[in-house]
Parts: structure tokens; sequence; C-alpha cells
């Protein structure tokens, strides 16, 4: 029981602080986390989600293609959860790190922290939200690395 | 009918450390047919072969140089990165990745995508089952 309320909190937590849902699907995770993290579906919005999907061969310069049924079962699972709150509101292209509450978010973050070799470029999301891959984003898990924490 | 025998019986002669198991050793008697029937004067795999072609550097999807080792490494056993996303890649070596190359569908995915980003066109089957014979040995 206790185990319960903690975690309903820690949910209720996730949600007040920038979260979305956890990506849990195993088959989405199996093939859409093997070359970064599995960004959580809610982080895109259903159009976006059918351009990247139905352009895997050519998927930001590499080939991700994937056989057809596969291709079909992860695009409904986006799709059943994409997004429609702020993080998508306006951006329709494949990528999360174009939206505008995006951009805005990360404006005050230097270029120097994120060119290094320990994240690379935005995309990275895991390089500094400790917890990305719980779908919580919230300020206190930041870690930028060589930096330390955000907050 | 003596032909077909013959070329299974190439296809085995083919597999050097025969460390495949049964499915994987069915595929390399697909791809053992497939280069044979493209050349006939085929006559096996060779990890030497597959080893160069792993380690040599082409002009990729992206019009820059890579080669296998840019996210694999020379030493399989090691560690690679992804040089696209900095994500780490487990061992590709079987010694010390039990997992690697025994599942079918994933070994055929992975080459189709892989050769794409670094020859900027698919594999033959000739390509395909040396650098196969050169990875199961590691
Ligand atoms: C073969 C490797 C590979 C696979 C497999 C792969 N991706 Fe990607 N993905 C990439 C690369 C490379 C980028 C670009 C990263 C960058 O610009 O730093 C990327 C970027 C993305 C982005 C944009 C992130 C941003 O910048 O906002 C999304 C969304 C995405 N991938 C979704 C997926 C989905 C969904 C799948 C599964 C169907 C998938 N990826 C599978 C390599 C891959
Ligand atoms: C270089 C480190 C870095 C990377 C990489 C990064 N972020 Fe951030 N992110 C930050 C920082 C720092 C903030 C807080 C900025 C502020 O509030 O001033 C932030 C804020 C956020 C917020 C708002 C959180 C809140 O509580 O308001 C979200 C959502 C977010 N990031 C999502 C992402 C996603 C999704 C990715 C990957 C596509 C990503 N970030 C990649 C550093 C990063
Ligand atoms: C851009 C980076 C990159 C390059 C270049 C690359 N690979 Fe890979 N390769 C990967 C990733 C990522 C995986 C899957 C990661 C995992 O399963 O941990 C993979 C998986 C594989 C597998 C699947 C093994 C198994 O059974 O799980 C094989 C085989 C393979 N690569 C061979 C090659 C060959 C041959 C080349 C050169 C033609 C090559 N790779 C070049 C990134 C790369």
């Amino acid at each position: 029981m206790k185990k319960v309320v903690l975690a309903s909190v820690l949910i209720a937590s996730f949600a007040w602080c920038s979260g979305v849902p956890a990506a849990t699907d195993p088959l989405y995770q199996k093939e859409c986390a093997s070359c970064h993290f599995g960004y959580q579906p809610a982080l895109l919005n259903k159009a976006s989600w059918e351009k990247v999907m139905g352009s895997l061969s050519e998927h930001f310069g590499t080939d991700a293609s994937l056989g057809k049924e596969d291709s079909q079962a992860i695009l409904s699972y986006l799709v059943r959860n994409a997004g429609n709150g702020k993080i998508t509101t306006g951006n329709d292209t494949t990528r999360i790190t174009l939206s505008a509450y995006f951009k805005r978010k990360h404006r005050e973050v230097p270029l120097k922290q994120i060119l290094q070799k320990e994240v690379g470029s935005l995309s990275n999301c895991m390089a500094c939200h400790t917890t990305a891959d719980k779908g919580s984003y919230s300020e206190r898990y930041i870690v930028i690395p060589n930096y330390g924490r955000w907050e | 009918m003596k032909r077909l025998l013959f070329v299974v019986g190439l296809g085995f002669a083919g597999l050097h450390a025969g460390g495949f198991n049964a499915p994987m050793q069915a595929y390399m008697q697909e791809l053992t047919l497939e280069a044979k029937s493209v050349d006939g004067a085929f006559s096996g795999f060779d990890a030497k072969r597959g080893e160069s072609l792993f380690t040599t550097k082409h002009i990729g999807k992206k019009g820059t140089e890579v080669s296998c080792t840019t996210c694999h490494t020379a030493n399989l056993k090691n560690n690679g990165q992804n040089s696209n996303t900095n994500k780490s890649i487990l061992p590709l070596a079987p010694s010390a990745n039990a997992q690697r190359l025994t599942d079918v569908k994933e070994v055929q995915k992975w080459l189709r995508r892989n050769f794409n980003d670094v020859f900027a066109r698919e594999g033959t089957a000739q390509e395909k089952g040396d650098v196969l014979s050169y990875i199961i040995t590691q």
C-alpha cells in the first residue's frame, strides 16, 4: 500500500514538473531505443510521428528502416499516445528540438555545454536530463556533464 | 540436384568457426546460394575479406568517410559508440556478447542499415557472408 501511495506521489510530481508518460511499449523500446534513448510519444504530435515513421530509411542521415509489420505496430503506438500539449504546439516537423516551447526552454543553455563530447547535441536528452527515460524532465534532475546541477 | 548438393557443401565449408546456431546456418546457406548464382566462380566465404571490408573506409550515406569500425571500433570485444548519437554500443564479438549473430531478423536488419550507412548501398550476398564469417570468429 505504501508503495502504491509513493508511486502515485511520484507520478503526480512528474506531472507537475514537465513530465510525460514513460515509453513502456517493448517493441518501441527494442526498435526505437537502439541508437538513442526512446523519445516518449507525447513529445511529438500525430502529424510529426507520421512523418518520422514514413521516412525511416532516410532518418536524420542514417538508415533506421524496419519491416512493414513492426513499422505499422510502432506507428499505431505512437499515434495512440501522441502529444497535444505545450511542447508539441505549432511543431509538425520530425524534431522535438524544433518546437517553440523546446527552444524557449533551452535558450539559456550555453553552446559549449551542448557541443562538448559528452552531450553532442540537444537531441541527446539523457546526457543532461538524468531521468529522461522515465519521462521526467524536471529541473531537479538536470545534471550537465562537467558542469553539474542546473538548479 | 547434384549441383544443389555441391553448392550446399560449399556453404558448410564456408563456415570457418562453425559457431552459428541452426537458423543462422540456414541464413548462411541462403547467402551462399545467392553468391554462387551471381558468381559461378564463388568458392566460399572468407573471413579475411570480411575483416578488410569491416575496417576499410568508404564514402557513406552522409557523404563523409566512414567504416564499420567508426561505431564498432577495430576490437570487436570492446564497447563501441554510435558516431551519430554518442550512444554506446555493446560488443559485436560473440565471444564477448553471446546475443550477437543469433537472431536472423536482427542480423538482416542491421546489415541492411549499416551497409547503407557505410557504402551508401546494400551489401551483396558475398559481402554479407564474408563479414559475418569474420565477426563470428571474434
Ligand atoms: C540507426 C539508428 C537509429 C534508429 C534505429 C532510430 N533512430 Fe531516431 N535518430 C537517429 C539519429 C542519428 C538522429 C539524429 C540525432 C541528432 O541530430 O543528434 C535521430 C533523431 C530522432 C528524432 C529527433 C530528435 C530531435 O532532435 O528532436 C526522433 C523523434 C527519432 N529519432 C525517433 C525515432 C523513432 C520513432 C525510431 C524508431 C522507429 C528511431 N528514431 C530509431 C538514429 C536512429
Ligand atoms: C545540454 C543539456 C540538455 C539537453 C541535451 C536537453 N536539455 Fe532539456 N533542459 C536543459 C536545461 C538546463 C533546462 C532548464 C532550462 C531553464 O529552465 O532555464 C531544460 C529544460 C527542459 C524542459 C522544461 C522543464 C521544466 O521543468 O520546465 C523540458 C520539457 C526539456 N528540457 C526536455 C528536453 C528534451 C525532450 C530533450 C531532448 C530532445 C532535452 N530537454 C535535451 C538541458 C538540456
Ligand atoms: C553509425 C554507427 C554504425 C556503423 C557505421 C555500423 N554499425 Fe553495426 N550496429 C550499429 C548499432 C547501433 C547496432 C545495434 C546496437 C545493438 O544491438 O546494441 C549495430 C548492430 C550490428 C549488427 C547486429 C549484431 C547482432 O546480432 O546483434 C551487425 C552484424 C553489425 N552491426 C555489423 C556492422 C557492419 C558489417 C558494419 C559496416 C558495414 C557496421 N555494423 C557499421 C551501429 C553501426
